[in-house]
């Protein structure tokens, strides 16, 4: 039993603490809400050059090989300063799978560019819903010609404005099992017949509604086993909802700071509003669900990197980061009060930011449901 | 970063569990708390902490000149988890000995007190059975108010005064008490002391005082002029309120990994239940609603293991948990209630059945939680209490009372 992290993992920590809150403070994260692109190239380029897009890849692919600690490391630090750009679409969504599935010569020809900073990823999957099961996916990809074609809509496609290649999830076969006879296309973004519709958010983050219409794709371009797509979803599911519950954590634990800190200098009845003990318990509650759910999160991140099966912990993980982000960055707003309501604050970037992460790899009711099924209900 | 349990934990738990298949009777009732044993479970009670105390589990974690095995924090809060999980009885032996006047005499009590009084309790004997006198009827949370008065007399120390919600006291041979040796201290906190008295000795009477079920827990103890010897004195005069401080540490740290256990164990025996009862030809475990409240329960219950977890790797690091272990507590407490919310409503009619009836379900566990849980969120310090302590120590607030 270890709660410590190594020297190196605790330096990266506060390197990416310091680097994060120089080249992005809130000013600058307020700017790109309005900005078209939603990311910043210079910071994105001073990213690549310290490796964190490559974090984990191999030296081969120009990485570092650090481990999956590392990578959630850096999430939660991203959620705690709010990082706003591609980061977690291009590594999380798509740099991790192609990493596990892609065959050599995809994995040389595309990960390199993504550790470089040069190329941006997202993932296509979901559809009209905005959830993530199998049967919610209907868009299709035919085999004409030794071709793909693929025809379909996809909703809530992140960061799908800037990307510049999509991993598209589409059925290749139609059975009566949903997750069966399902694809996964690497699609450039120009290909002719993609188009991409913004979808405007109250998150700051870029949403996307992304067309497909007879979209051409060759065979070599299919990332996995044609059919066997569902296990690269599964494979997403488990990876990066660790890291989208690391960046939640992070983001709670920004929110205590900022609303403890508030709590002690803002004066009522001469007193700061900290000494009142309904405004304490409201901080300690916060402390409590946050410091749970940053050991569920080490937990799940830890059970990944070794290997161990623990769909049980990830499901639990998520559904806890679901909960406590939203009572944490409410209570976050009720302790500042009515300045913690206006745009010139910052702690409502935050509130804002709940709704994607929670409905992002899945809300509250699929993970409770994962976990009903896990414990054997 | 390492979340498993070593090998050792490992056969430990095997061990646990074959222990508790050997000497629990199938149809023993577990109330979770040893001072809720009846007059006749009681002796069956210390007969298991004899057991415990002779397969060395009893105070694992202390040092082996003073019956311990030397075992790592680790090992006593697996113990502890599966203890309750398995439903043994007598870990606690009684209460007070093995969780804190065990660990607060190591770290400020004389080694003649060490000598004198942790072997009794390492081997489960009823002379290792210890109460606690903190609270009284004006020194509940303001535990500072306490006017328990000790008056030195050559090396003697005159007790009197009146300690109420005392656990156990009518079982314990010890109690731990804390009295106030400097009325006229500037500050109140500066004038208390914590004395060993021995339960037999002229002067002391009990009176029961039964819970909202009936159920005898706790006690009202009289001093009238009880003679202590001045040996007895812990630590030092007048530092005794920043010695407890320390020691309600101890007694909070495991409280999250027995709720722990015992949820888990709970939670199972619901998702078996909610499979096995049908209600309009539709297994329990189909509802929507019920999957989810379970499901609910299983995430905090994680939660509280990982919380347990880190308070037990803390601890092995050297660390005294002051706001972790109100932290466990707070945390646990909210889990009980929820726990016990969500297994009556799945019981439905039949959670209103005496623990004991025939009729009972799951032998009556869920009901009892539901009319214990209260109380341990009371007891060692109220949720409340344990928030400010938290506020103050951890996020560095002002004092709030």
């Amino acid at each position: 039993m270890d709660f410590s992290f190594s020297e190196q993992q605790n330096m990266l920590r506060s390197e990416a603490r310091r680097f994060l809150a120089r080249e992005c403070p809130k000013t600058k994260v307020k700017e790109l809400e309005k900005d078209e692109k939603g990311y910043d190239s210079v910071v994105w380029r001073n990213m690549a050059e310290m490796g964190w897009m490559g974090l984990v890849f191999p030296e081969e692919y120009g990485g570092l090989n650090a481990d999956f600690i590392d990578l959630m490391i850096l999430m939660e630090e991203m959620g705690r300063n709010i990082l706003p750009g591609p980061f977690f679409s291009t590594v999380a969504l798509c740099a991790l799978p192609i990493l596990e599935y892609g065959n050599d010569s995809q994995k040389a020809e595309y990960l390199a560019p993504i550790g470089r900073g040069e190329k941006i990823w997202t993932l296509a999957m979901t559809e009209l819903s905005g959830g993530y099961g199998a049967s919610a996916i209907k868009a299709e990809a035919k085999l004409e010609g030794g071709e793909f074609v693929i025809n379909g809509e996809k909703m809530f496609v992140p960061d799908a404005n800037a990307a510049d290649y999509l991993l598209v999830i589409a059925r290749t076969a139609k059975g009566k099992v949903p997750d069966k006879g399902l694809t996964f296309f690497i699609v450039d973004a120009r290909k002719p017949g993609t188009s991409i519709e913004t979808i405007p958010t109250l998150t700051g983050e870029r949403q996307s509604k992304v067309s497909f219409k007879n979209v051409k794709i060759a065979k070599e371009d299919i990332l996995g086993k044609v059919g066997q797509g569902w296990d690269i979803v599964e494979y997403i599911m488990r990876k990066a909802t660790v890291l989208k519950c690391a960046e939640v954590s992070g983001a709670c634990q920004a929110v205590l700071d900022m609303s403890n800190t508030y709590a002690k200098e803002r004066m009522q009845f001469g007193k700061p509003i900290g000494s009142f003990q309904v405004i304490q318990h409201k901080l300690v509650d916060m402390l409590i669900d946050i410091e749970g759910l940053q050991y569920l999160v080490y937990e799940a991140a830890w059970l990944l990197s070794t290997g161990a099966p623990c769909d049980l912990q990830i499901a639990i993980t998520k559904a806890r980061a679901n909960e406590v982000y939203r009572s944490v960055a409410l209570s976050g707003v009720k302790i500042h009060g009515a300045i913690g309501f206006t745009l010139d604050h910052d702690i409502g970037l935050y509130y804002r930011r709940v709704l994607g992460a929670e409905s992002c790899l899945g809300d509250t009711d699929l993970h409770l449901e994962k976990v009903a099924v896990n414990i054997g209900l | 970063m390492d979340f498993k349990l070593g090998e050792k934990e490992d056969a430990l738990r095997e061990e646990i569990r074959k222990f508790a298949k050997a000497e629990i009777p199938p149809d023993f009732i577990y109330n979770f708390l040893d001072e809720e044993s009846r007059d006749e479970d009681w002796a069956f009670t210390m007969s298991i902490s004899k057991k415990l105390a002779q397969k060395g589990w009893l105070v694992m974690a202390w040092p082996k000149k003073y019956g311990g095995q030397e075992a790592s924090y680790l090992e006593q809060m697996v113990m502890a988890m599966e203890a309750t999980y398995w439903g043994i009885p007598g870990l606690g032996m009684g209460i007070s000995g093995t969780a804190w006047v065990g660990p607060s005499l190591m770290m400020y009590g004389s080694e003649e007190q060490r000598q004198k009084y942790l072997p009794l309790i390492a081997a489960g004997d009823p002379d290792g059975v210890w109460c606690t006198g903190y609270s009284e009827p004006n020194a509940g949370s303001d535990f500072a108010n306490i006017q328990t008065r000790a008056i030195r007399e050559g090396d003697e120390y005159i007790v009197n005064g009146q300690k109420v919600w005392t656990s156990c006291a009518h079982r314990a041979r010890w109690c731990w008490i804390a009295v106030v040796t400097d009325p006229n201290a500037a500050k109140r906190q500066h004038g208390i002391s914590l004395l060993i008295v021995d339960m037999k000795s002229p002067g002391i009477s009990i009176r029961p005082l039964l819970n909202y079920s009936g159920v005898h827990i706790f006690n009202e103890v009289f001093f009238d002029n009880v003679r202590v010897p001045a040996a007895n004195l812990v630590g030092q005069e007048n530092r005794g309120w920043y010695q407890l401080m320390q020691s309600l540490a101890y007694e909070r740290h495991s409280v999250g990994a027995q709720i722990y256990g015992a949820g888990k164990r709970m939670l199972e025996s619901l998702v078996e239940y909610a499979a096995e009862t049908k209600e309009n030809g539709v297994a329990l475990s189909q509802n929507p609603v019920i999957r989810h409240k379970l499901a609910e329960r299983a995430v905090e219950l994680e939660t509280l293991k990982m919380l347990s977890y880190e308070i037990a790797w803390k601890m092995g690091q050297g660390v005294i948990p002051i706001y972790e272990a109100s932290r466990n507590k707070a945390y646990g407490d909210c889990l009980q209630e929820r726990m016990a919310n969500t297994g009556t409503e799945i019981l439905g009619a039949y959670s209103q059945i005496d623990q004991n009836s025939k009729f009972a379900r799951l032998k009556g566990a869920i009901q009892h939680l539901y009319l214990l849980f209260p109380g341990i969120t009371i007891a060692a310090g109220t949720d409340e209490i344990e928030k400010n302590i938290i506020g103050q120590f951890k996020l560095g607030l002002p004092k709030s009372y």
